[in-house]
């Protein structure tokens, strides 16, 4: 497999796309590749200036997110999700760097991290898979440490021999068995293996899997495997092979975002949960959770046993116990703020960015050079300006960014009572 | 380490006008301001790095105090005439923030005081602002110099139709390690606010005699975040985290809460009142069949 020399457009490429990146040898796979020619990225325009050429790179990268769909539809907000991690000998190949198992644990420790960030009432386990079995390395839980802690134990994520894919998934159905129907259950498997050993038919655990209403998302590292495609399929999953680093963490951290669910009749219900107060006394008592001497804990509402931190469920009564916030961290996933609509320098009617203030550059409608770039003087916003559809505020681009990624609230929707109020544009 | 102060001030003229005529301890907007303007000269003369931003959450919208841009300085027509007798940099800050206020507070719509929004102000909005501005002066700062914190002086009442972009905000503004101060000069304690100086490690102070709001600034918030660590500044013990029921908006210890959209509810009910979703009808013990009742027609 050769590698072809990259041509120019290849790389100034104003097109949203995935190939085009810091690490893209020639456009293709990751794992298609001999060699990385990372240094031929940059390209040097005619006067041989290269910082036109960064700032393309990083306003390629920046709009790198695709418009999410802000339709207000229903999700599943109380999820319970197995993370599968394959640890078979095909994950020491080096063609993500450093090598695939060492790049899958720290994006793993980052996606449990940043998992429990956007779904605080949730739960997540993780199973491992290698020689041909597989083990629960962490029972479903609500606390990241846990998570953490076990994927940084070195002889817990040592490779070797082949996958088992039906192990790993009759073990990830047989532990949601016993999640109430109103959470949804979803497993993400990391693949990076062409084969694997299973003991039985394969096509009975897709079945059970479609049956029990599990969802299957699969990141491949390797090539397209037939088998992940149609159960991928079969369970309403998403599929995706990776090309290079960047975009293995954009597959990975898709699955972070709470699905959207078809609503069924059976699966929505009003589930119990206990609001408990912090409680400090000045002798220490026992907690149910661990059986240690604490002097600060919250008690359950229910049986007035204390637990030590939330969310978490009562030992003693089973009982769901969060606090407000834990609830309101979910609530912008299910009302979202809408894309704004991009406007052209010309249409621009105020003078600098609604929320960060910083001053529009007009005079780039006319600056593009022979060579087809444009340049933006320093300390002004560069490139394109945003408005919301709603309030008619303009924005600069990186708060357009941070208010969809971050934020999630429009500053200027927020900012203006009603409709007919004027809007101070100036 | 430069540190960067966000006031957002509750400009809300109608509950200023309620404060200023309360009976033991009033304030009005003009005393208020003329501490508040002594504490920004502190903050500024603390360090010489130090920076300050200004916004104002008015009723119906809220916008930037200090810095505004060029165009509204010459709108306003600030003047550039130099006091000899007061530091630039303090007299500059000073003349653009009273301008702008003078200039907001006359363009008051007094038509929002019949409307139902009339007692809120839009803090929301002006939070947000505060976080976009500060996250566009972080991201140029990459060895992480200026330390920016947010303080909020506030009046109004809370809004229920802010809670969740409110929350949104407290969200953000914890994610990036910005303590959110709350000084409460007027009015009876708002729980979203105490939830976020406790959330994102501010600091809650409701004050009691308002005519010495200054102390109470200089004591309290005037310390920067560095100093924080090993000075004894007033905290909250008890911070209520219990959410309230959406249909009668008590206070609730065990609740019911809707798997679809997360509305919280007292009690049980078929249908959830925000998404519509119908719920299945749990398995019930039958009722035990009636025996002949006595007919009410009388014979």
């Amino acid at each position: 497999m050769g590698t072809r020399r990259p041509m120019d457009e290849e790389y100034i490429d104003i097109d949203d796309t995935f190939n085009q990146d810091d690490d893209a040898g020639n456009g293709g796979y990751a794992w298609e590749e001999e060699y990385k020619r990372s240094w031929d990225v940059l390209q040097e325009d005619e006067e041989g200036r290269l910082s036109s050429v960064v700032a393309q790179l990083q306003q390629q990268r920046k709009r790198r997110r695709l418009l999410k769909d802000t339709a207000v539809i229903q999700r599943g907000i109380i999820r319970h999700l197995f993370l599968i991690i394959d640890l078979s000998e095909a994950m020491n190949e080096k063609d993500l760097r450093p090598n695939r198992i060492d790049l899958t644990i720290s994006y793993a420790k980052q996606f449990v991290i940043e998992y429990f960030d956007q779904n605080p009432i949730s739960q997540l386990g993780i199973i491992v898979t290698r020689d041909g079995i597989a083990e629960k390395l962490t029972e479903l839980s609500g606390n990241p440490t846990d998570h953490v802690t076990a994927l940084e134990t070195r002889n817990n994520v040592e490779t070797s021999g082949e996958p088992s894919l039906q192990n790993a998934l009759n073990l990830a159905r047989a532990s949601m068995i016993g999640v109430p129907s109103h959470g949804s259950k979803e497993v993400v498997l990391i693949f990076g293996a062409l084969t694997t050993c299973d003991p039985s038919d394969i096509h009975d655990t897709v079945y059970l899997l479609q049956k029990e209403n599990v969802r299957v998302n699969i990141v491949g590292l390797a090539a397209e495997v037939q088998i992940c495609r149609e159960l991928c399929n079969k369970t309403k999953g998403t599929y995706g092979i990776v090309l290079n680093e960047a975009h293995y963490k954009d597959l990975l951290f898709d699955a972070i975002p709470p699905p959207a669910i078809a609503p069924t009749k059976n699966r929505s219900n009003l589930v119990m949960m206990g609001f408990p107060r912090k409680h400090r006394e000045n002798q220490a008592t026992f907690c149910v959770c661990h059986s240690k001497l604490t002097t600060v804990g919250y008690i359950c509402p229910r049986c007035r046993s204390k637990v030590c931190e939330l969310p978490s469920d009562c030992d003693v009564c089973g009982l769901t116990l969060v606090s407000s916030p834990h609830l309101a961290r979910s609530y912008h996933h299910l009302f979202p703020v809408e894309n704004f609509d991009e406007i052209r320098t010309s249409n621009l009617q105020s003078m600098h960015c609604f929320s960060c203030l910083i001053p529009f550059d007009k005079s780039d409608i006319n600056t593009t050079t022979t060579t087809g770039t444009t340049t933006t003087t320093p300390g002004t916003s560069s490139g394109q300006y945003y408005a919301c559809p709603k309030c008619k505020q303009e924005f600069c681009m990186d708060c357009d960014i941070f208010i969809h990624e971050v934020l999630h609230n429009c500053p200027g929707c927020w900012s203006i009572a009603s409709e007919n109020q004027d809007n101070n544009k100036k | 380490d430069s540190n960067l102060l966000v006031i957002i001030l509750d400009t809300n003229p109608f509950v200023w006008a309620e404060s200023a005529k309360a009976p033991h301890t009033p304030l009005s907007l003009d005393d208020a301001l003329r501490q508040v303007l002594i504490f920004i000269n502190a903050h500024l003369a603390l360090k010489y790095n130090n920076k300050v931003v200004v916004i104002a959450s008015h009723v119906g919208h809220s916008k930037f105090l200090y810095p505004i841009s060029d165009d509204e300085i010459t709108k306003h027509r600030i003047s550039g005439e130099r006091n000899a007798n007061m530091y630039p940099n303090f007299q500059f800050v000073m003349d653009q923030i009273v301008a702008s206020l003078q200039e907001l507070l006359s363009n008051t719509d007094v038509s929002f005081l019949e409307k139902d929004s009339g007692t809120s102000s839009m803090i929301t909005g002006a939070f947000s602002m505060a976080l976009c501005y500060i996250h566009r002066i972080t991201k140029n700062d990459d060895l992480g110099h200026i330390k920016p914190r947010i303080m909020i002086l506030s009046l109004s009442p809370d809004s229920a139709a802010h809670y969740i972009p409110l929350m949104n905000c407290i969200f953000s503004a914890q994610k990036a390690a910005i303590p959110v101060d709350v000084c409460k000069v007027y009015g009876e304690e708002t729980a979203f606010l105490q939830q976020a100086a406790n959330i994102t490690g501010g600091i809650y102070v409701q004050v009691e005699n308002p005519q010495s709001l200054l102390q109470y600034l200089m004591f309290a918030f005037l310390p920067e975040r560095y100093a924080r660590k090993f000075l004894n500044l007033p905290n909250q013990d008890q911070v209520d985290f219990r959410a309230a029921c959406f249909c009668h908006k008590k206070i609730v210890d065990i609740g019911y809460v809707c798997s679809v959209c997360l509305s919280i509810f007292c009690s049980w009910s078929p249908v959830c009142t925000t998404c519509k979703t119908k719920f299945a009808f749990r398995p019930m013990v039958p009722p035990s069949p009636m025996r002949g009742k006595p007919s009410p027609i009388s014979k």
